[in-house]
């Protein structure tokens, strides 16, 4: 490959300038015109029948234009599991669940009226652990399973409380164990966690008289709110337009479609206003997606020379009252089981359970936090219990070029090692420091894989333009949330059509102008959308230079473009400029060549297949991405409180597009995981959300985040633009375990769960006592 | 969504009048917990009453009486105002805990202590300094020890018309070292799980814990064994804090957490105040 120009440069963020002069949009900056504003009644019961829901009074109320039910919503929505109704329709099934939906001309005349709603319930018994939901006699949360449509790589069973049964079997896991010199069986928990993204879930609708629909949203997929809204409503595509904004913040929340369909039968109602709609905190705490929380039991066998041979894995998912995206996690965390690690003989079974608690669904990582939590702590039981050093146990297991992962998918462009060396030498691993009087110090490491989980034909696609005067316009349906994906995108454009970024114009998707993207999500964009647009940009290129053959009359193999000036490498001065290129190029006799230079580019997944429903056997991964963790702690064994000392992440990126942006993706990821393993839990009593203000539900700030070291490893991706793999979700994956470990190094005590609270920690001390 | 109306005045006889002029009005200084408590719905003003332009609650002095801080004051001036620093900086450091820099540029210690939160990071400090209240309606003027002024969660001892005017920390000032520890979960931008100040005042202490009983409380049994029985193994002095308190478990740790991180606290403080 020659020398690149952009790619790898650390170029300034595309949005830097309207960031930080405060003239960026945010979707509620473009809520103009008559508006009209929504308000939720919400459940006061966490499971129970409606058995009067009287709206007479709030119809009276001034400034209310109407009030709707979930009755007014025809059909159910739904991303693979169609289970969710917009809102409830003669029951609730979690706490705080919409019950009706007032609309007045003021905020205010909204909220009075939505007090005067009066529902009675006849409560039935909820249901707030999964084990107790997985009993025969538990009550059903959806006593219509059997009848819900669902993408048919789930398995819900009809009558049940489970919403679907991932099945894995790899090898022989008896054979594995009877190999093993010692079994290791452990059980752990992973608590829910809120994203808490700065911007809450922000959605309005306009309806023309004309049948079109106009729908403004904070969504990460434009593309997926226009087809779950085009099936919502038996609407044709054309007719429903998905505008984007600059998005502040979506960790996985504003996957799929949230609250976008509520405002759009009121649009309707209202031909020429805006509907608008606007969580505030607590509703986007509780009424948004929650990562679902993770029983799991973990038996492991292991030869004495640290060879893991078998590994049985059992997920008991909290699905919460709505599952129709968490199926798809439980599935994600089933195929992934074995972590970053080639185990013979795998089987694994993962459930997604219904409950009364709040709506289970997308987190960054997509299961493999929750799910790693255990396979990175039970290495280092392993290796206390074979006295062997946890980061050899690692690299013994840890997959190479040509492992297979659990699902049997054979792993090429991997250096799993240097990810796990890189952390372990920078925070000294094997060396002891000495603490402070009455603290203990201790290291852990913990390493980490995932590939994006998405449908196999998950597509994508670009459009280039190129102006009169050769500057170009990239369009794409990515959304920036602050990733810099917008920036990273018009690297690759700019390196693959040798035109200056400056020269090169890109902006957030507006599904009647951008073409199709099926989701930002799962660290996938430089991946899908960069090689789209390097396809784009490689067919813009092929115009440029077939255009200038004819023009100047020599073959295209004859030709180079330096970005301003296509020549002849013979001769140089047969030379013709990108104006005249790409200005509507004609011949000196006038007669024309070409018009505008359009470049196209799609991409679609060829690596990807089904897998097997009884053993979950195939390849569900695109590419996979490994890194790893490094800590050091220092425990006050009086208070329990932590102090993180030393915070290493590696990733491996392939190639990193924008090396600044990757560090930042770092730092970001890695916080948001060290936020989860010493602060972050969401809180249930009998289904009530008892944590929904940022007093109650603490994340990490600047004051509690320590320096981080972090490293990008580039072992290219074959298949990757300049061969980048997407690294977004990955850095927050490692840190919660290896937090844990690098605790337990200290104290000597372990811990199954987190986050690892002062309170936390203080207990097992007094129970080791 | 809440509709009230918002009056500011500089005049403290027509501030007075206002206070009395509907059932809810709520002053008005940092407004840190104002609004915080107003979106939560748990204050339904009729009638906010804007404090910052009344001159006679700036005033930031040290006299011969001690130091004077007006209710107007930020916690950051308090922070770095020189007087307070040198001869009491326990009350800069239970200033300084409270919530992050940018919400110190706004609240005031009248505000936090208005406040009457258990937890309030000012209190424990000035319970150690006997602190007071200076007090001002239209009736005229009154001064309330600090510990009498907080009545129990949210309950201060205003009256109706009343304002808080200034806090003062009376000369002679403590001889001796404070400090002002504070347990919570994220040890930063987070209210007191517990508050622990100790000051020593040559070779007497005091003693001061917020957050586990429904006042910040002076720990006398810790006090007494110290200062009358000449107890000097700190870790016996500090078990005795659990007869001054009553702590509950809530979302933010637990009675027995509680119970045991205060205990070492104040035996941590004695230890930095009083030598080990």
């Amino acid at each position: 490959m020659s020398e690149l120009k952009c790619v790898g440069k650390a170029v300034t963020r595309k949005d830097a300038i309207e960031k930080v002069t405060g003239s960026a949009e945010f979707i509620e900056d473009r809520f103009l015109g008559p508006l009209l504003y929504a308000k939720m009644k919400k459940s006061t019961v966490a499971h129970g029948k409606i058995k009067k829901l009287d709206l007479s009074k709030a119809l009276k109320h001034p400034g209310v234009k109407t009030v709707l039910t979930g009755k007014d919503y025809k059909n159910k929505i739904g991303l693979y599991l169609v289970d969710r109704d917009f809102m409830a329709v003669d029951k609730v099934r979690f706490w705080g669940e919409p019950v009706a939906l007032v609309v007045a001309s003021t905020e205010k005349a909204a909220a009075e009226a939505v007090e005067l709603i009066e529902v009675d319930y006849e409560e039935l018994p909820g249901v707030f652990d999964p084990f107790e939901a997985l009993k025969p006699e538990a009550p059903l949360i959806h006593e219509e399973l059997g009848s819900y449509e669902v993408v048919p790589i789930f398995y819900p069973k009809a009558g049940t409380n489970v919403a679907n049964h991932f099945k894995l079997r790899k090898g022989d896991t008896e054979k594995g164990f009877a190999e093993a010199d010692i079994v290791i069986e452990k059980e752990y928990y992973v608590p829910q966690m809120q994203h808490v993204p700065i911007e809450t879930h922000k959605a309005a609708a306009h309806w023309s008289p004309d049948g079109k629909l106009t729908v403004w949203s904070t969504a990460q997929s434009p593309n997926v709110v226009r087809q779950l809204l085009a099936k919502a409503f038996e609407m044709p595509m054309h007719k429903i337009r998905v505008i984007s904004s600059y998005i502040g913040g979506g960790f996985g929340c504003k996957a799929g479609a949230s609250l976008e369909g509520l405002v759009v039968p009121v649009a309707q109602k209202f031909p020429g206003y805006v509907v608008r709609i606007v969580f505030n905190r607590e509703e986007d705490m509780q009424g948004t997606f929650t990562r679902q929380a993770l029983y799991s039991t973990l038996k492991t066998g292991v030869r004495k020379d640290g060879r893991i041979t078998a590994l049985e894995y059992k997920m008991i998912w909290d699905g919460g009252a709505y599952t129709e995206y968490g199926v798809n996690i439980v599935r994600a965390a089933g195929y992934s089981s074995s972590g970053a690690y080639d185990i013979p003989n795998v089987k694994t079974d993962s459930y997604c359970v219904y409950t009364n608690n709040s709506i289970g669904g997308p987190v960054r990582g997509f299961g493999m936090c929750e799910m790693q939590w255990g396979i990175e702590r039970q290495i280092d039981y392993i290796a206390r219990e074979l006295n062997m050093d946890p980061l050899e146990v690692r690299l013994i297991n840890g997959m190479k070029k040509g492992s297979t992962t659990a699902s049997g998918q054979v792993v090429h462009d991997v250096d799993y090692e240097k990810c796990l060396k890189t952390v372990a030498d920078q925070i000294g691993w094997g060396k002891k420091e000495q603490p402070e009087k009455g603290k203990l110090r201790g290291k852990g490491i913990a390493g980490l894989v995932k590939c994006p989980a998405q449908p196999s034909n998950a597509a994508s696609s670009a459009i280039i333009r190129i102006n009169e005067d050769g500057t170009a316009h990239v369009m794409i349906g990515a959304t920036e949330m602050g990733q810099g994906m917008l920036t990273a995108i018009s690297q690759i454009a700019s390196e693959a059509l040798n035109i200056p970024i400056e020269k090169i114009d890109i902006k957030v998707p507006d599904t009647d102008f951008t073409p199709y993207e099926w989701q930002s999500v799962g660290s996938r964009i430089t991946y899908t959308c960069g090689t789209s647009v390097k396809r784009a940009a490689e067919d813009a290129l092929g115009q440029i230079y077939y255009i200038a053959a004819n023009l100047l009359e020599v073959p295209v193999e004859d030709l180079t473009f330096d970005g301003k000036i296509v020549y002849s490498t013979k001769d140089p001065e047969i030379k013709a400029t990108i104006r005249e290129v790409a200005d509507s190029c004609k011949k000196c006799t006038g007669e024309g060549i070409a018009g505008p230079i359009i470049g196209k580019g799609s991409f679609v997944p060829k690596n990807m297949t089904n897998l097997d429903p009884e053993t979950g056997q195939g390849n569900p991964g695109m590419f996979y991405c490994f890194g790893a963790t490094g800590v050091e702690v220092e425990v006050d064994i009086e208070t329990g409180v932590i102090k993180v000392l030393q915070l290493a992440t590696s990733i491996d990126a392939g190639k990193a597009i924008n090396p600044q942006l990757c560090t930042v993706q770092l730092h970001g990821g890695t916080i948001m995981g060290l936020s989860t393993a010493l602060y972050e839990d969401v809180r249930f009593d009998k289904g009530v959300m008892l944590n929904r203000n940022f007093t109650d539900y603490k994340i990490a700030s600047i004051d509690n985040t320590p320096h981080i070291e972090s490293f990008i490893i580039e072992t290219p991706e074959t298949n990757g633009p300049y061969g980048a793999r997407g690294i977004g979700e990955q850095p927050m994956i490692g840190v919660a375990p290896a937090v844990a470990n690098a605790v337990c190094d200290a104290l000597g005590v372990e811990f199954n769960t987190f986050p690892l609270t002062p309170e936390r920690v203080w207990r097992a001390l007094k129970e080791k006592k | 969504m809440l509709s009230y109306e918002y009056i500011k005045t500089g005049d403290l006889q027509e501030a007075f009048k206002l206070l009395e002029s509907r059932e809810h009005v709520y002053p008005l200084a940092g407004g840190t917990d104002l609004i915080v408590g107003m979106r939560g719905g748990k204050f339904v003003p009729e009638l906010i009453l804007d404090l910052k332009d009344i001159e006679e609650f700036k005033v930031l002095t040290e006299d011969n009486k001690g130091i004077t801080i007006g209710a107007l004051v930020t916690l950051n001036e308090i922070c770095q105002f020189k007087p307070v620093v040198d001869n009491i900086p326990i009350l800069a450091e239970g200033c300084h805990s409270v919530g992050s820099y940018m919400i110190r540029n706004r609240a005031t210690i009248a505000g936090n202590i208005c406040n009457a939160s258990p937890a309030a990071d000012t209190s424990a400090p000035l319970y150690c300094l006997d602190a007071v209240v200076n007090i001002i309606g239209s009736g005229g003027s009154r001064t309330v020890p600090v510990d009498e002024f907080f009545n129990g969660p949210g309950q201060n001892a205003l009256n109706k018309g009343e304002l808080v005017q200034s806090v003062t920390v009376l000369k002679p000032y403590p001889e001796g070292k404070g400090v002002y520890f504070k347990a919570s979960r994220t040890g930063s931008v987070d209210l007191a799980t517990v508050g622990v100040a100790v000051q020593s005042w040559g070779d007497r202490v005091k003693v001061a814990v917020g957050a586990v009983a429904p006042t910040p409380v002076r720990a006398l049994s810790v006090e007494n064994a110290v200062n009358e029985y000449g107890e000097k193994d700190w870790s016996k002095a500090a078990a005795l804090v659990n007869n001054d308190i009553s702590p509950i478990t809530d979302l933010r740790g637990s009675r027995e957490y509680r119970y045991h991180i205060v205990e070492v606290l104040v035996r941590r403080g004695l230890e930095q105040t009083m030598g080990v």
